[in-house]
């Protein structure tokens, strides 16, 4: 049972930094048409930001949160002006790799600005604070991150639902050209998914970098179960992603402590291959008309 | 000066449309070339191993063409196949099984893996369709790295036994460089391969299925025999450059196939040219050469930085890959040549 | 009578609810060329998708006495329709931009190609011949077109009344019993349309076929066709001669609203 516990609450954990990546990769997926595989590679490099400052000038970690998401906000202003917006007209596959190009030059980045050695990187709370449940403990920390992340996802959505804001959103990612037709500022939309996306996943990359450290695979794992969110909970809508973000955490946590790290993943992928043999475009997804 | 120019022109045009066969042997002949230099001391094993690298993976991105150029269709999961490729002939190898019969037991269950994700293909699309195939590529590297037969870190194969009777090792420069003649053989052959395929009544149907698959099916094109056509010929070469890489490196890492090499596989065809082969080629050396020859060189770790422009830089202003420059300047020299001419008459005139 | 060579019978088809297609029967005879006609959104491309065995579930049966004998559509697979020399064109020219005005004709001979994947990696005799054969019968398509010299440009870049005209050529290389042509004088000039109009009539002389074609340039449809079946909102209007239907009461009605 106490097993269990923990387990329920470290998934809950990792199911919301999983949603977090998928939710950034799905903004950007619907507003600029790409697969953003560089959604990891921005989280760590302001991941890095934040690890710099803290051990740099030792300054509290919740400044350099706050630094870190000024970096992210700035990152992604900057991708979007400099590479993406000119990459408009580019080929949705061609696009993808304009996100590869932006991974090698972060990749390039880092060790120019942070050096080659691993960062440490605390907890928000630190992990002596916590409570017993069942016997399990449950830490303050996994408590404010799961608290953090359903209140953000949940500002988003009703942002996304309720105001003029989420309304150019949901219209651009419906079809950008007739929105821009219509007097949207789609540029400006598109500017400032870049610049959410950036947030959320450098947020999902504070949240693991004390259990990884700040280096430059540290997002491998989350922006790969972030993909995997996405396609199972499907790219059409903004909810699945999350549901589908938490379905795999929890998957992969349970299968791999019942069954076995590896087998346990690999069984949790076929699964969801099977099942996107039978529902094509994800549990929410709906599929698109073409008319011949 | 002019008939220079002319010359050359019809020279190097004259070389792109003659004879498929005599263009596809001169081009490998060309890459033949490079051992050569490693022989008389010009150029390190360091970067011949690069070229070698090249070769072989210009290999696994002719196939990745066929997909994504031809097919319309896309796959993250290419590294996994190039990784089966180079450990399946590892393991067999080790069995005991003679060279041939490994190579030919591994592309087979490949292909049989890639059928099954052609057929898949026929429920899912698009992005989704990408991401089950890194799904594929995912279980794939979970299963080497985790399953005993393939080493645990890495099989060492050692020596190969080609046609049972010639053994060559990548030890000794000299049979290295054999080595490289060799892969670049094969590179060739799966070039004229894909030329005749994509030449043909199946290249035809591949581009119809993704231009207009309403078209394609009224002309009868059966959408489930090409999509399986197009994601086991991209599976076969894949392996096939896996197999090379087994040749020519004599030892299979298992962690090496992740996604940023099929990353990479894809940036070669986006970068290099839809559809186009030598583009393919091009596509290979920018992505992979470029970096290691000449970036590494000047800017060591920072190199990345450059890589990355370069890709983004290609792709903005040469968004049909980059082996439209030649074209380019085929059409400049053409304008060259006509603004001239203009001129002389105008003074004769 | 003569025996129909395509016959639909009670013929519907529904999306979510619409019925887009309500009980229609109607008959093509050989050698004729048909029209079918109605408002915008009564249901004539679906009538065609029912047809050539896109759509599969449609209610009521679609028949069909083509090269193989007279079949039951529906057993059919889409890609199995050409066999029976019945072939399509679309209301959006559905070509193949990035090949050559030549290729898209041979992608019309697909079915007639009997080389196979491995007689093309190796590009054996017996590719090359083929290749040879059927590129010769394209030509000769194209050269009666009057487009042969065309052949070896892209299709990307032709001006739209070439690109119709491609379909149709495309079309002939399967010689076909039955040609449906969706819409194929929308987006011409009147020249253009009157060129169109010799060709159709070229065309069934030459290859002896027949040919049901949408169209919403009366003028055209009333000039070209030896017999006309009008639908409204899915339903079976009238079916008569060119002059009998612009006289027919229901379909003025359907086409110009009802008197009060």
């Amino acid at each position: 049972m106490t097993e269990f516990v923990r387990l329920f609450f470290n998934s809950l954990q990792t199911g919301s930094i999983f949603a977090l990546a998928a939710l950034g990769i799905v903004l950007i997926f619907r507003t600029s048409r790409t697969t953003n595989f560089a959604q990891g590679l921005i989280g760590t490099f302001n991941a890095y930001v934040a690890a710099y400052f803290l051990l740099r000038f030792g300054w509290n970690v919740w400044l350099v949160a706050l630094i870190a998401i000024f970096t992210a906000f700035l990152t992604g202003v900057i991708i979007d002006t400099l590479i993406i917006r000119p990459a408009a007209k580019v080929n949705p596959i061609s696009k993808q790799i304009v996100t590869l190009g932006i991974i090698m030059i972060l990749v390039g980045l880092i060790p120019f600005f942070f050096g080659v050695q691993p960062l440490l990187f605390p907890s928000f709370i630190p992990s002596r604070f916590g409570i017993d449940i069942l016997g399990a403990t449950l830490r303050y920390n996994t408590v404010f991150i799961i608290v953090l992340s359903v209140a953000l996802m949940g500002a988003m959505f009703w942002f996304i639902q309720y105001t003029r804001w989420g309304l150019a959103t949901r219209v651009t990612a419906s079809n950008e050209t007739t929105s821009k037709l219509m007097g949207v500022p789609t540029k400006s939309v598109t500017m400032v998914s870049w610049a959410t996306a950036a947030i959320l996943g450098t947020l999902a990359a504070l949240f693991v970098a004390p259990s990884v450290s700040v280096q430059p695979n540290m997002m491998l794992n989350v922006q790969l179960s972030a993909f995997f969110a996405g396609t199972l909970g499907g790219f059409s809508t903004f909810i699945g992603p999350v549901v589908g973000a938490y379905i795999i955490a929890f998957a992969r946590n349970f299968t791999s402590f019942y069954i076995s790290d590896i087998w346990g993943n690999v069984l949790v992928y076929s699964s969801i291959l099977v099942f996107l043999y039978f529902k094509p475009y994800g549990l929410f997804g709906k599929k698109p008309t073409k008319k011949v | 000066m002019l008939t220079i120019l002319d010359n050359f022109t019809k020279r190097v045009h004259g070389f792109f449309q003659g004879h498929v066969y005599r263009n596809y042997l001169l081009f490998g002949a060309a890459v033949m070339m490079i051992p050569l230099m490693h022989n008389f001391g010009i150029i390190g094993s360091g970067t011949l191993g690069i070229w070698a690298y090249i070769v072989i993976i210009t290999v696994v991105a002719l196939g990745l063409n066929i997909l994504l150029g031809f097919s319309g269709l896309i796959s993250l999961g290419t590294a996994g196949f190039v990784g089966a490729g180079a450990l399946g002939t590892g393991v067999f190898l080790n069995m005991g099984l003679p060279f041939e019969l490994a190579a030919l037991l591994t592309i087979l269950i490949a292909a049989a893996i890639g059928a099954l994700i052609g057929f898949f293909s026929l429920r899912v699309e698009g992005i989704y369709l990408a991401i089950a195939t890194l799904f594929v590529g995912e279980i794939l590297r979970q299963i080497y790295t985790q399953i005993e037969i393939f080493g645990g870190q890495m099989i060492n194969i050692g020596a190969i036994r080609f046609l049972g009777f010639f053994t060559l090792n990548a030890n000794p420069p000299s049979e290295r460089r054999f080595l490289f003649v060799i892969i670049v053989a094969v590179m060739v052959l799966m070039m004229i391969a894909m030329h005749h395929l994509v030449h043909s009544k199946t290249g035809r149907a591949l581009l119809a299925m993704s231009r207009s698959q309403a078209a394609a099916q009224a002309m009868g094109v059966s959408i489930l025999s090409y999509r399986l056509i197009a994601f086991v010929t991209a599976t076969v070469f894949a392996t096939v450059g896996g197999v090379l890489y087994a040749v020519y490196i004599q030892n299979a890492p298992t962690t090496a196939w992740t996604l940023d090499l099929s990353l990479f596989v894809i940036a070669m065809v986006v970068v290099g040219g839809f559809k186009s082969i030598y583009g393919t080629f091009l596509g290979a050396f920018i992505i992979h050469g470029i970096p290691n020859l000449i970036l590494a060189e000047l800017f060591g770790d920072v190199s990345y930085i450059f890589s990355g422009v370069l890709i983004i830089v290609v792709i903005l202003f040469y968004p049909y890959g980059a082996i439209q420059v030649f074209y380019d300047v085929r059409k400049w020299f053409h304008k060259g040549r006509l603004k001239l001419t203009t001129k002389r008459s105008d003074r004769s005139a | 009578m003569k025996t129909p060579l395509l016959e639909l019978n009670q013929i519907s088809m529904t999306f979510g609810g619409l019925k887009a297609v309500n009980d229609l029967s109607f008959s093509v005879f050989p050698g004729e060329i048909v029209g079918l006609i109605g408002p915008n959104g009564a249901g004539k491309t679906t009538v065609f998708n029912c047809v050539t065995q896109f759509y599969k579930d449609y209610e009521g049966d679609v028949f069909f006495d083509g090269l193989k004998g007279k079949v039951d559509l529906r057993t059919i697979k889409v890609t199995d329709v050409i066999d029976q020399g019945l072939v399509r064109t679309f209301q959006n020219v559905e070509l193949i931009p990035d090949l050559s005005i030549m290729n898209n004709l041979l992608i019309g001979a697909h079915k007639q190609f009997k080389s196979r994947l491995i007689d093309h990696l190796f590009n054996t005799k017996k590719a090359r011949q083929e290749e040879a054969r059927l590129s010769e019968k394209a030509l000769e398509i194209l050269t009666f077109l009057k487009i042969d010299h065309l052949k070896d440009f892209y299709v990307k870049g032709q001006p739209y009344g070439i690109l119709k005209k491609i379909e149709i050529a495309r079309t002939l290389m399967s010689d076909p019993k039955l040609i449906i042509l969706d819409e194929p004088a929308a987006g011409l000039n009147d020249r253009e349309t009157d060129e169109l109009e010799a060709l159709i009539y070229q065309i069934r002389e030459k290859y002896q076929t027949t040919i049901l074609l949408i169209e919403h340039d009366m003028g055209f449809v009333m000039n070209i066709c030896d017999r006309v079946c009008a639908i409204s909102f899915g339903k079976f209007l009238a079916m008569d001669t060119p002059a009998k239907i612009q006289k027919n009461a229901l379909v003025q009605e359907a086409y110009l609203g009802k008197d009060d």
